[in-house]
């Protein structure tokens, strides 16, 4: 045992894993939610495009190191005027 | 009107009976008349921490089926007066509890009590939900460990979407050598992770090990213990005290502790 190495704190790990733990986790929303967000979503794009509701696709992937949302919308166009 | 707290965590064995117990009695010993209530249906425990086995009687199950008086199956404290204990019942399981029942009986103890702390069984399912449905606060508590966070996390999850905004953070079982050699996770990560307000951390202390073998309340056992100056703390905090945060780096024991190795 070398007393003069300080050995390597494992706290900083579990806090960095957690961290990553936590936003799976927390990105798990209950199917209501998950609903009223597409809503939300849908509301927002139809300011600035024409689509068809039914061709949306929304989900939510996890990778290794991070979650994505992933957002799938056709478009048919562009609207002239914005709000 | 009393003050009902749920004292929860997702995960077991982190502490909630001890911390329930003896937030219990130093509440108590503030001059609060305080009912603690054991919610972990079918395996009850807060009674033999009190070391009040022996007087069990009645339980809240036997109140909610109309078997007895709420009153028959408060049972008073050996030591401390104004502390009571509502056991769980030891032969039923979570499916036979009665929510609303619940409920109403901790909403009838709330007019002659000043504190109504509920003891919850880890887990999310029944048995914490009826703990929880009848409080207006929370105390969660966890250990400095992932685990322990991530289920907290959990639970501070389904709390607010119970409209249950009133959570705090206890952390238990706090090494304070282990946080300086970086060994542990540091309550102010947990904090910042969990988003709560910390109430107090509680060191580890064989203390609460010994009193809890004995069936002692740790402010009868060793109210000196760093254990129990941390238990005060916190019921003083919940009194609305503005009490500064123990210094555990005082516990350090010098030059020669940075060689110590466990």
């Amino acid at each position: 045992m070398n007393l003069f190495r300080t050995p390597k704190g494992t706290s900083a790990i579990a806090e960095e894993r957690l961290k990553l733990i936590l936003v799976q986790d927390r990105s798990l929303l209950p199917p209501a939610k998950f609903e009223q967000m597409k809503e939300d979503i849908v509301d927002i794009m139809s300011n600035y495009f024409d689509f068809n509701t039914a061709d949306i696709v929304i989900n939510i992937q996890r990778e290794s190191k991070k979650t994505l949302l992933e957002a799938i919308i056709p478009l048919l166009s562009v609207k002239r005027k914005t709000r | 009107m009393g003050r009902t707290i749920v004292v929860t965590a997702g995960k077991g064995g982190v502490g909630k009976t001890t911390v329930t117990a003896n937030l219990g009695a130093l509440l108590t010993k503030l001059g609060n008349k305080v009912v603690v209530v054991d919610m972990d249906i079918g395996l009850r425990n807060l009674d033999v921490v009190m070391g009040l086995e022996n007087r069990v009687v009645y339980n809240i199950m036997d109140v909610s089926d109309g078997k007895c008086k709420i009153n028959q199956a408060l049972v008073r404290d050996k030591t401390l007066p104004g502390l009571f204990l509502l056991p769980a019942s030891q032969i039923h399981t979570k499916k036979d509890i009665n929510i609303d029942k619940i409920v109403e009986i901790i909403s009838i103890i709330e007019n002659s009590f000043d504190y109504i702390l509920l003891d919850s069984p880890a887990g999310i399912e029944k048995g914490f939900e009826s703990a929880s449905a009848p409080a207006k606060e929370a105390l969660i508590v966890v250990t400095p460990d992932v685990s322990s966070v991530r289920d907290a996390d959990r639970v501070i999850g389904i709390l607010e979407n119970r409209g249950i905004l009133a959570i705090s953070l206890i952390v238990n079982r706090y090494d304070i050598n282990l946080v300086n050699r970086k060994k542990m996770l540091n309550a102010d990560s947990v904090v910042d992770i969990l988003g709560l307000d910390l109430i107090g951390m509680i060191p580890e202390d064989k203390s609460v090990i010994e009193s809890t073998n004995k069936g002692e309340l740790l402010v009868n056992y060793a109210n000196g213990s760093p254990a129990n100056k941390a238990f005060e703390n916190i019921s003083r905090r919940i009194e609305g005290e503005d009490v500064p945060f123990l210094n555990f780096n005082s516990q350090r024991r010098g030059i020669f502790s940075l060689f110590r190795r466990r």
